[in-house]
């Protein structure tokens, strides 16, 4: 039989009828990524989530450091590693991968 | 002719001639008043000395060589014309003087035998010797001028007076007597290696004696012996003889001893052969005599010494063995055979303590690791101290536990070698784990480095890295960790042992974690200062995909409950961070909910109750720790008292399996019960919040691990292993074929093996399905018209 109580957000212990079981106390754990059509960086092959190659090898001398390899999407949506991405506007101002004209949209942080 | 005449021509060379026949006499005498080694004063001395060398200094007409050095002074420079070189006369006379004296002492000892042989040849020799070198220093000046000259006129068989002494000596005596004499050593060393006393001056004597003969004939001018000698009549019959000696005392004791005594007995001959060297014999023979009593006493017993060496093993006679190996090491390339028994050994005694506890080993990790321990440190032990950590008894341990290790009674069992890394991965997480037997921090760092010991050894360091990263993020996530320092420690290890790539993903996963206390704190005070606070107690652990070996989230309805914490910290984060999206993973999270419930009738005097006065009824208050799914379907019974699966599956869109393992833990923990059995529930049964609950515990974990989900796991993580080593496998193909560009099947396949040899070791049928899928991708081409032969393709 349902209780009449139907509030989400009450206090416990001032209210009455007490509810069956109240919520005290919630550890979440959750997996962030970047968000990104396609989870691979185009131009090194890594996966974004990934610090790209360059960085890798560097950080093979770098023994705690946090790894600030970001990704960038452009007006076109398209999403690769910075560090790549800025190596290759310098040869060609475009996304590699649909022609248009290179601009940032956002970065990662 | 009296002392001032000779002064007086050697002033004015060339001026006086003088007659031998005139001097002989004297010096005649004189020589053999030294001979008979009686004393002679200085100036007698001197006087001799003076008719040397106003002999040598005079003209000499009558000489019968006189034509020559007239011609030899036309032929050479002006300078040495003034010097007639005399002495031929006089050298005759020396020489014939030795002859008789020399043949003399030979009659006095012909017929001497052993002891009093050496004892007469070595005074004779020591008188002579001495004798011969003050007369050789009496005719300095014939030395130095008329022998001289001879030698450089290429002139054989005329040597300096104490060579001369000594030639004469040679072919005169010790040509006749040396066969004695070297018998009369021998029997001497012989009774000495039989343990008598013996005067080791005379061995000592004929020996030098036979060293000092060793003249250079053909360069009589050089300094030193040549030992030729020595070595011929010496020394060859001195190691015949100790050949036959040891021979036949090894066979003779060998046949009443153990091995044990007679290589302590091989040791204490060893080391009196090479005192004897030093005392008595000459030290050049050192080394073919050690050659010779090693052959004898060790290389030809070599076959007794190896049935031995099991022997001891077996019977962990440490002392014998490292003996043995003392002794075997001296025989080149002994020491193989031993290596191999040792390895063999090793390996059977690995397989032997593992199989012993295989039952319980192959579920408990600590056994395992430690029996395998337990092996290791005994025979490295044995290895350091007996063999003196030689390299190749070093490898043949190595060889024996890699062997051992990795194939064993639980291996077995579970039919694959991957058994071991997960067990030894299984032992940390026990040492890493909180728990109330975690030992100090000392002792802990010491076990991890043993349990690098083990890991060196390990072929499938992937399945071991897998099952670590697995356990380490658990631990991470539940707070489960007994210490951030030893966790750092295990990885830095890990990273010595296998490079950086190896503990990346760990080392990301302990940063996160890092990451995740701050941004708690930010948050709490980010509630604090929006003074709108959550109402319940909330954190939060945010973990970069693809660090994690964590699956994605499952399907689930969020209850209304915790929509806001979500919601509050979502949108926090975004704040934070741009660009990322996060990705709740419900089946990790987990709380705690309070029971209002279960009100029952109690004895008012149970202590442990929460009592609410005024009130018939004592409310029990528990603490329920529970997943999150958990406290989905329980919240459901805030509405009603009873649901039915369907019911419940529906609002919490929980998949129906899930769903089914929820219920069957909160049947068992009884929370609420069920018409049905456990093991029939059907999306119809309905299931009935149990109203007399009560526990002894205000604090209840109701948080066990689904049945399937651990499973499951095990099965995931033994699939994801084999399809990651076949892009290795691949990655590893497609490095070394665009070094070499065009290689055959067989190097092709060396090469891959040793590549990945730090990793596990591929097997070779995989590694040829990889070169197909590489075909097919188009990395890799078949050469044409060649056989087994690849190309790369750019």
């Amino acid at each position: 039989m349902p209780y009449q109580q139907m509030d989400d957000k009450s206090d416990v212990d001032s209210q009455k009828p007490e509810k069956m079981f109240t919520l005290k106390k919630w550890n979440a754990v959750a997996m962030w990524s970047w968000d990104v059509e396609c989870d691979t960086c185009a131009i090194c092959r890594v996966q974004v989530m990934d610090a790209c190659l360059r960085c890798q090898a560097e950080s093979k001398t770098d023994n705690y450091g946090k790894q600030e390899c970001v990704v960038v999407w452009g007006e076109c949506n398209h999403s690769f590693h910075y560090c790549c991405m800025s190596l290759w506007v310098k040869q060609n101002n475009r996304c590699p991968l649909c022609q248009q004209e290179w601009s940032i949209q956002r970065m990662g942080k | 002719m009296s002392r001032s005449t000779g002064m007086t021509s050697a002033n004015t060379p060339g001026l006086k001639h003088i007659d031998l026949d005139q001097i002989w006499e004297e010096l005649h005498t004189g020589i053999e008043h030294m001979y008979n080694f009686q004393s002679m004063s200085r100036t007698d001395y001197m006087i001799l000395y003076t008719y040397v060398h106003n002999y040598c200094t005079s003209v000499h007409k009558s000489s019968e060589w006189s034509s020559s050095s007239v011609q030899l002074k036309s032929k050479k420079n002006q300078a040495t014309s003034g010097a007639q070189l005399v002495g031929l006369e006089l050298y005759k006379k020396l020489r014939e003087f030795l002859r008789n004296y020399v043949h003399h002492k030979l009659q006095a000892g012909l017929n001497r035998m052993d002891e009093d042989v050496l004892k007469f040849y070595t005074k004779q020799w020591e008188e002579y010797r001495l004798s011969s070198k003050t007369i050789s220093g009496m005719c300095s000046y014939l030395n130095k001028y008329w022998v001289k000259r001879e030698y450089e006129e290429g002139r054989k068989g005329i040597f300096e007076i104490y060579q001369l002494a000594l030639v004469t000596w040679r072919d005169h005596l010790f040509k006749h007597l040396n066969k004695q004499v070297t018998n009369a050593v021998l029997k001497l060393i012989e009774r000495e290696r039989n343990g008598e006393t013996i005067n080791s001056s005379l061995v000592f004597g004929v020996i030098n004696c036979y060293v000092e003969l060793g003249l250079n004939e053909d360069e009589p001018g050089l300094k030193g012996p040549n030992l030729s000698i020595y070595k011929e009549s010496f020394e060859n019959v001195f190691i015949e003889e100790t050949e036959r000696f040891y021979t036949k005392e090894s066979t003779q004791f060998l046949s009443q001893n153990n091995i044990t005594e007679y290589m302590k007995k091989v040791e204490q001959r060893l080391t009196e052969e090479q005192k004897r060297i030093q005392i008595n014999l000459h030290e050049s023979t050192s080394e073919r005599l050690a050659k010779t009593c090693e052959r004898v006493l060790i290389q030809k017993h070599m076959e007794l010494f190896h049935a031995e060496f099991q022997q001891l093993l077996d019977a962990e006679k440490d002392v014998d063995l490292g003996r043995m190996y003392q002794l075997v090491a001296r025989i080149p390339d002994g020491l193989g055979e031993l290596r191999t028994l040792l390895e063999q050994h090793i390996a059977n005694q690995g397989l032997a303590a593992i199989e012993k506890c295989s039952e319980t080993a192959y579920n408990d990790p600590k056994v395992y690791v430690t029996t395998i321990l337990e092996v290791h440190k005994k025979y490295n032990a044995l290895v350091l101290v007996a063999f003196h950590n030689d390299s190749g008894f070093v490898a043949a341990l190595d060889k024996a536990c890699g062997r051992f290790i990795n194939t064993n009674a639980v291996t077995r069992m579970a039919s694959s070698s991957s058994r071991s890394p997960e067990l030894l991965a299984k032992y940390c997480d026990i040492l890493l784990k909180k728990s109330s037997k975690n030992p100090e921090e000392a002792e802990l760092e010491d076990t991890l480095n043993q349990v690098m010991v083990v890991f060196k050894y390990i072929e499938d360091k992937d399945v071991f890295q897998k099952f670590y990263s697995k356990m380490l993020a658990k631990r991470l996530v539940q707070h489960m960790s007994a210490s951030d320092d030893a966790e750092a420690s295990m990885i830095s290890k890990l990273k010595q042992a296998c490079g950086f790539e190896y503990t990346s993903k760990l080392q990301r996963m302990f940063q996160d974690i890092g990451v995740s206390k701050d941004l708690n704190e930010q948050f709490r005070s980010h509630l604090k200062n929006s003074n709108e606070p959550l109402d319940i107690d909330f954190s939060i652990q945010v973990l970069s995909s693809g660090s994690w070996p964590f699956q994605q989230s499952f399907s689930f309805g969020l209850p209304t409950e915790l929509e806001r914490s979500v919601h509050r910290f979502t949108s926090f984060y975004s704040g934070q961070h741009s660009g990322r999206k996060l990705n709740w993973l419900y089946n990790m999270s987990k709380g705690e909910l309070h029971t209002n419930c279960f009100k029952n009738r109690y004895d008012v005097n149970i202590n442990f109750i929460i009592c609410k006065k005024n009130n018939v009824f004592i409310t029990c208050r528990y603490t329920l720790q529970a997943s999150t799914f958990q406290m989905a379907v329980l919240l459901q019974f805030n509405m009603s008292d009873s649901w039915t699966l369907a019911q419940l599956t529906e609002n919490t869109q929980i998949k129906h399996d899930y769903m089914t393992q929820v219920i069957s833990i909160l049947l068992k923990a009884k929370l609420i019960t069920c018409e049905e059995e456990e093991s029939e529930l059907k999306p119809e049964s309905a299931v009935v919040l149990f109203m007399g609950y009560k526990n002894r515990k205000l604090r209840v974990n109701i948080n066990i691990p689904m049945k399937t989900e651990l499973k499951l796991e095990q099965e995931t993580t033994h699939k994801h292993i084999e399809e990651d080593r076949k892009l290795l496998i691949q990655a590893a193909i497609v490095r070394i074929m665009k070094m070499r560009k065009v290689l055959k099947h067989q190097q092709l396949v060396a090469e891959v093996l040793s590549q990945l040899n730090t990793r596990f070791k591929p097997k070779v049928n995989i590694i040829k399905k990889c070169i197909d899928i590489l075909i097919e991708k188009e990395y890799l081409e078949r050469t044409e018209g060649e056989k087994d032969t690849y190309s790369y393709l750019a």
